[in-house]
């Protein structure tokens, strides 16, 4: 199927160098181009456009969103801009669009992007998700990535994994990846990209799995600023139906924005027969201050023997609030899994660890649909 | 003797690592009851400002923390006595004290770094050993107590691979900052527990030859922790309780010789062990 292209830009000159790009890009067809929204808005119609590069530069981009996706509501919506804004973004995904690009682009540029669009859709209804730990060792990466498999196999959307875990983060070693590039220049070169560039700053797991890795000397952390963190999870947001974000351990400031950021915050303890559960307690109460806090925070235990409903509610009367999911002890299968890379393709499916992340894959699942279609 | 009196600045001996859970607390307690059993004035001091474990492993309830110690430093600055704010351990024959961490977590959130090197100072002023417990990360603090350390003990574990990584990036970055080579020491916690990854592996990783490995027995650990006395001071004699002591003789340069002579050679030093192998007294 040929993308049949609708071009609206208000600067003459820039109009025709887009056109060109359009016309080159192959698999694309320029049906129809406007200096003017209200033209595009009146004459388009004819040409039967599939997709529309709008410009929303000095303009009212939600008053342009409202009429475009009214007389076009077969067509996806990319927006154009000169500078990437991760939260004008934001709302222009929230009004309709489909995507956003960067202008001038080349013929490839926008080829990928559409495909981008394509596959993922510029989700509004993201899911982000991060998993906190009081102290380290609570199993929460090894939890992370076998969730994210979980989700992308049984929903067949795209998941994206940010390793946030500044100073020591797993995720490259679990999956044995080599990136290209790291949570560092992501954050670095935020500003200039756009949800597209973003994309390729993530390393491919599976068709649905990627990862952002973290950073490959703790040193580097120092070149992650707050601020520059949160806009890659924003703009993160139009690229995956659901993030998954591992963070250090403890209440740091990148752990604490994470959490802030997500719409679940999964508190993560493994069972040691020591003091965890008194942290667990501590670390929740903190969590307190929130007001929906029953919603957004949610304990979960690893290393849980026998795992079963007997020791859930135990935890659960222990912790006086509900425990979302309890993961068995599965030293040997992890271990031997992230020793050799192969997180990806070695945890058999019908063991008992993937058992419990499925149940909790379910309520994951389940949770959004609850949040998203009936708002 | 002479009266006039010479400031003495004791040691200050960190656990310190890149991987979580290696026995960093384990073993800085038994450290600070080992050598408070050989009589030696020593203070323990829990920088594990969040989620510290010396007060729980030990039962303690302390009444001040380093928060305390942060606000005096603030409002009196050099009048402000740290030894008020420490928490007493007593266990038979041996005591040592306690700085306790934050109680609450906005607390330990809000600690400077400055305070705490000017509290340290100011207990190596008072102790002949302080003993300092850390969290696995190269914070401020963390980054400050390593400069201010006269040795510094990291502890390794044989742990999955990524672990493994850490503990490499670790020390590579500890090599980076430069210390008398004799002063950063590794040893291997449970040094004999089950692991797919090679002692060679292991020793290549961490950079050297281990100073000392320390045996794995997660029963005795626990026990003691469950119980609230340190290993070494426990009446039952264990592998793992032994080799601490090990460490500790080594780490602060007694010559370390095995049982007979060691007992003889305490009993000299203050005669704590008779009691613990039973009717030499
Ligand atoms: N030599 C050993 N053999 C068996 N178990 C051990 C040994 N050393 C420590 N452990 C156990 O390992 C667990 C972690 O020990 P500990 O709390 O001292 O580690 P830590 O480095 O302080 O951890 P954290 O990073 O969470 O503060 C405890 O359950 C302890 O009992
Ligand atoms: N469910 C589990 N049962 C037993 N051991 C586990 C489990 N999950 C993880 N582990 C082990 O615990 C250690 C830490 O796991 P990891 O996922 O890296 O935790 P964290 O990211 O919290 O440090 C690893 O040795 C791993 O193999
Ligand atoms: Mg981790
Ligand atoms: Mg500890």
């Amino acid at each position: 199927m040929a993308y049949r292209v609708m071009l609206i830009e208000n600067d003459r000159l820039l109009l025709e160098q887009l056109a060109q790009a359009v016309q080159s890009a192959e698999g694309f067809q320029l049906v129809a181009r406007y200096q003017s929204a209200s033209d595009a808005l009146g004459q388009g119609k004819l040409f039967k456009p599939n997709i529309i590069l709008l410009n929303i530069d000095n303009q009212d981009g939600a008053t342009l969103m409202e009429q475009f996706t009214r007389v076009y509501p077969e067509a996806a919506i990319i927006c154009m801009s000169e500078h990437s804004q991760a939260e004008g973004v934001s709302s222009m995904v929230q009004a309709g669009a489909k995507g956003f690009i960067i202008k001038p682009f080349s013929a490839e540029e926008l080829k990928e992007s559409v495909e981008t669009f394509a596959k993922s859709g510029m989700e509004v209804s993201s899911h982000v998700m991060t998993f906190f730990s009081p102290k380290g060792k609570s199993g929460k990466t090894t939890l992370i990535a076998n969730l994210a498999l979980a989700l992308g196999r049984r929903t067949q959307e795209q998941v994206g994994i940010i390793d946030a875990d500044l100073q020591f983060g797993d995720m490259m070693a679990f999956f044995n990846l080599k990136p290209k590039a790291t949570i560092v220049e992501a954050v670095h070169e935020i500003r200039y990209m756009s949800p597209v560039t973003l994309n390729s700053y993530f390393e491919k797991v599976t068709d649905h799995v990627h990862v952002l890795c973290g950073t490959s000397a703790p040193n580097l952390i120092d070149r992650v600023s707050i601020d520059g963190f949160e806009n890659v999870v924003r703009m993160a947001r139009n690229l995956f139906r659901y993030i998954l974000i591992d963070v250090p351990p403890g209440f740091t400031p990148t752990s604490i924005s994470a959490a802030e950021l997500s719409d679940v915050t999964y508190v993560v303890t493994m069972l040691n027969g020591g003091y965890e559960l008194q942290h667990t307690k501590r670390a929740l109460e903190i969590f307190k201050d929130w007001q929906d806090y029953d919603k957004r925070v949610k304990p979960v235990f690893t290393r849980v023997t026998p795992c079963d409903i007997a020791s859930q509610r135990r935890l659960e009367q222990a912790l006086g609030e509900p425990v979302e999911a309890v993961i068995p002890n599965a030293y040997q299968i992890v271990s031997e899994a992230a020793n050799n890379g192969s997180m990806a393709v070695d945890i058999e499916p019908d063991s008992e660890l993937s058992q419990s992340v499925n149940r909790l894959a379910e309520k994951v699942i389940g949770h959004h649909h609850i949040r998203w279609d009936k708002p | 003797m002479a009266e006039q009196q010479e400031t003495i600045n004791g040691a200050i001996i960190t656990y310190f690592s890149t991987a979580s859970a290696v026995g960093k607390t384990l073993v800085s307690i038994n450290s600070a009851a080992e050598l408070a059993r050989e009589g030696y004035r020593v203070c323990l001091v829990d920088f594990d400002l969040q989620f510290g474990d010396v007060c729980n492993y030990l039962q303690l309830l302390p009444e001040s923390t380093v928060a305390d110690v942060q606000q005096g430093i603030a409002t009196s600055g050099a009048d402000c006595h740290v030894e008020d704010y420490l928490t007493p351990y007593v266990h038979e024959a041996a005591t040592f004290y306690v700085m306790a961490s934050p109680l609450k977590l906005e607390e330990a959130y809000n600690i400077k770094t400055a305070p705490m090197k000017a509290m340290l100072t100011q207990l190596q002023t008072l102790f002949d050993y302080v003993v300092v417990d850390t969290t696995s990360m190269f914070s401020e603090l963390n980054l400050a107590v390593l400069d201010l350390s006269t040795v510094v003990i990291f502890l390794g574990i044989r742990d999955f691979f990524p672990t493994i990584k850490n503990m490499s990036i670790g020390n590579e970055t500890l090599k980076n900052l430069h210390y008398d080579q004799n002063k950063l020491r590794i040893v291997l916690n449970r040094g004999d527990s089950q692991s797919d990854i090679p002692m060679g592996l292991m020793v290549k990783t961490l950079g050297g030859e281990f100073y000392h490995i320390l045996p794995n027995d997660f029963r005795v650990a626990n026990e003691s922790i469950k119980s609230g006395v340190p290993l070494v001071l426990s009446h039952e004699e264990t592998k793992l309780g032994q080799s601490l002591r090990e460490l500790v003789y080594r780490s602060t340069n007694q010559d370390y010789a095995p049982e007979d002579e060691s007992v003889a050679e305490h009993e000299m030093h203050g005669g704590f062990l008779s009691r613990l192998f039973g009717g030499r007294e």
